[in-house]
């Protein structure tokens, strides 16, 4: 792709989610998810294979709908309470709309389909845009909404860390169940939402390091499928020793900094005297758990007998950039002695 | 003359029975003409191509009927039980693994025999087809080979142009697999992205056959895309083992190869053909003991073919 027509979409993208950042108008906020959608369809389809191109129309369908639920749902609540701020209290009808609209924008279960495939179509970098990025514009409307109704949002919470943890379980191929993961990731930013949103704001930032440290490692390890991570040991021997944890922090294990906000959120939730939605989700984890300690498994604890041509490379220092990477896995790893500071921060 | 009565029965067939919209003509398609009194105002509902797939249907043959149904027993209940049966080993395949196999399965394998032709049932996964349907004059036929080891396609080359007056060549046999189903006909694919080589053990008889793969699609004008890639056999008593890495297998859509060019993605193949079309009138036979596909870690190509510019910018010369 020219320079200067990916400088033009990238920048495009940041304006986007900018836009939706800042707008306190519904459209203004729309036209923000509109940029962004239309920014990332020709950074999906760029390499012109047929699966990409299938990828790329099926989330302009998906995202079209949802962006187009929410016009509609916006104008509704308009047309209802006279005003289109999106701070003010608005009808409950159209709240359930755009609650609804934004769950299938993010792949929120029951709205969920549409994910394993599209990110199986992609190559790993957009993937992770799609991961990461893509999230942030709908979660900000999310949470500056109020919706009257808070069963629809742990339903939606706990559908989703449900079937982002089933789904994964039978998965070889990696994209897929980095799509599942995703799925299960905000289901648990979800629950917490309506009760404290500075949680879900720590979820969120911690969400996108630990998808980002990991959509990376696989980009460097260049594993498609769980068997091709099997011969990296031979490759990169740091990196096999460091993605264990990483995983291990998506997965929201102690000592790891994933753990931090499946520690607040389950606490928050206990507080609020939902503790079998608490014991719900946390059992959901375990199923998530199980194939990220799958990866680990293929990766890391087990050698590869492969002694012919995946042999060890003769220089085991890559030329590609693996800056980011290091500074991802060192914020996954080790920042969940900074929990206060963290809830002090976004608590702002 | 003959030409003359064909062209004006068909020019009367256009402008009498021809109905207008896109979606009655899809129906006349399928119905026969006198069961269409009414063209329909809205568009009918047609099977999703990506989840179900009928059996191949030679052109040119009428659509079986299923209605008014045949009411038969024995044959529902051999349905149910089929379909039953594949839905239940469906469900307990997933608590043995991704695609009902243990995972260290998955991580450890490098080779996997998809066909191997051990018994008469193993030929019904194959479809035999030729010139036939279009009017041409070869033949082809499967069999099992000897011992009930192999199969053996043979038959008879003929170039002969069928006299229609727009077909041009002629002259192919072709042998397809079906492809896999799931429980109540729902269409399954071989996920084939753990490899990256084809492994046959053939026996030809000197001839230049063609591999097909198939993959699943998504538009509807991808449907006809194929990769393609030769088979030279070698002919002679001795058996040949041919390996060729998906690598080099190129697309084309119709026959025809296409420019711009991209590797197969090995995660969705639904079928695998190989064809003759060598135009050498003739007898042919080839004898296939398995088809195979396998992990050459050796093999680290990506893909075989540059893309170059096409229409590139000529220089202004003033």
């Amino acid at each position: 792709m020219s320079p200067y027509v990916l400088a033009l979409l990238l920048f495009s993208l940041g304006l986007g989610t900018t836009m939706t950042f800042a707008s306190s108008h519904w459209l203004l906020a729309w036209i923000g998810l509109e940029i962004n959608t239309l920014a990332i369809i020709p950074l999906m389809a760029q390499n012109h294979h047929p699966r990409a191109v299938e990828a790329t129309t099926k989330y302009f369908l998906i995202q079209a709908t949802a962006a187009a639920v929410l016009l509609f749902a916006g104008t509704t609540n308009a047309w209802l309470t006279g005003q289109w701020e999106i701070q003010q209290d608005a009808h409950p009808l159209p709240v359930a709309i755009i609650t609804l609209a934004l769950a299938l924008k993010l792949g929120l279960a029951p709205l969920h389909s549409w994910v394993p495939e599209v990110f199986q179509g992609l190559d790993l970098t957009t993937g992770l845009v799609l991961a990461t990025w893509q999230k942030l514009a709908p979660l900000a409307l999310l949470l500056q909404i109020h919706p009257p109704n808070s069963y629809l949002l742990i339903l939606l919470g706990l559908t989703s860390t449900l079937i982002g943890g089933w789904g994964g379980l039978n998965q070889t191929q990696l994209r897929k169940i980095l799509a599942y993961s995703s799925t299960a990731q905000l289901g648990w930013m979800v629950l917490v939402l309506q009760f404290s949103p500075s949680l879900t704001t720590l979820a969120v930032s911690v969400y996108v390091t630990t998808t980002a440290a990991t959509f990376l490692t696989l980009k460097l390890a260049k594993a498609t499928s769980i068997n091709m991570l099997a011969i990296s040991w031979a490759k990169a021997p740091a990196l096999v020793a460091l993605t264990p944890l990483v995983l291990l922090s998506l997965a929201g294990l102690p000592p790891m900094t994933g753990f931090m906000p499946k520690w607040l959120i389950l606490q928050e939730l206990s507080k609020q005297g939902l503790a079998p939605t608490a014991t719900l989700a946390a059992l959901t984890a375990l199923l998530s758990l199980y194939y990220y300690l799958r990866i680990t498994y293929t990766m890391t604890l087990t050698m590869f007998p492969n002694n012919l041509s995946g042999t060890p490379p003769w220089r085991l220092r890559t030329h590609k950039t693996t800056l980011p990477l290091a500074c991802l896995a060192i914020t996954t790893i080790s920042l969940l002695p900074l929990t206060p500071a963290a809830v002090a921060l976004v608590a702002l | 003359m003959d030409n003359n009565s064909c062209e004006s029965s068909r020019l009367k067939c256009l402008f009498l029975s021809w109905p207008a919209s896109p979606s009655a003509r899809l129906l006349t398609s399928v119905l026969p003409h006198h069961q269409l009194l009414l063209p329909p105002l809205s568009p009918l509902t047609i099977p999703c191509r990506t989840k179900i797939q009928r059996d191949y249907r030679r052109p040119g043959q009428p659509i079986e009927n299923k209605y008014p149904l045949n009411f038969n027993f024995s044959k529902g209940i051999e349905g149910i039980k089929k379909h039953f049966t594949l839905m239940k080993d469906e469900f307990f395949g997933r608590w043995v693994g991704p695609e009902g196999k243990p995972l260290i399965e998955h991580i450890l394998e490098q080779n996997l025999v998809i066909w191997k032709f051990r018994g008469p049932e193993s030929l019904e996964q194959w479809t035999v087809s030729s010139d036939q349907e279009i009017g041409g004059q070869s033949e082809a036929h499967l069999k099992m080979g000897r011992n009930d080891n192999t199969c053996f396609l043979h038959g008879k080359l003929s170039s002969t142009i069928p006299r229609d007056g727009e077909t041009r060549y002629s002259g192919y046999c072709n042998m397809r697999s079906k492809t896999p189903k799931a429980s109540f006909d729902r269409k399954k694919h071989y996920d084939w992205s753990s490899f990256n080589t084809l492994h046959l053990r053939v026996r030809g008889d000197g001839r230049p056959w063609m591999i097909n793969i198939a993959t699943e699609t998504y538009f509807s004008h991808q449907k006809d895309d194929i990769y393609n890639y030769f088979l030279y056999t070698r002919g002679g008593p001795y058996w040949q083992e041919v390996k060729i890495p998906f690598s080099k297998f190129f697309l084309s859509h119709r026959g025809r190869i296409q420019d711009s060019q991209h590797p197969i993605w090995l995660d969705k193949v639904n079928t695998i053909g190989f064809t003759l079309g060598d135009k050498a009138d003739g007898h042919f036979q080839l004898e296939v003991d398995f088809v195979a596909v396998s992990k050459d870690y050796a093999h680290t190509e990506e893909f075989a073919y540059e893309m170059y510019e096409r229409n590139p910018k000529r220089e202004r010369i003033e």
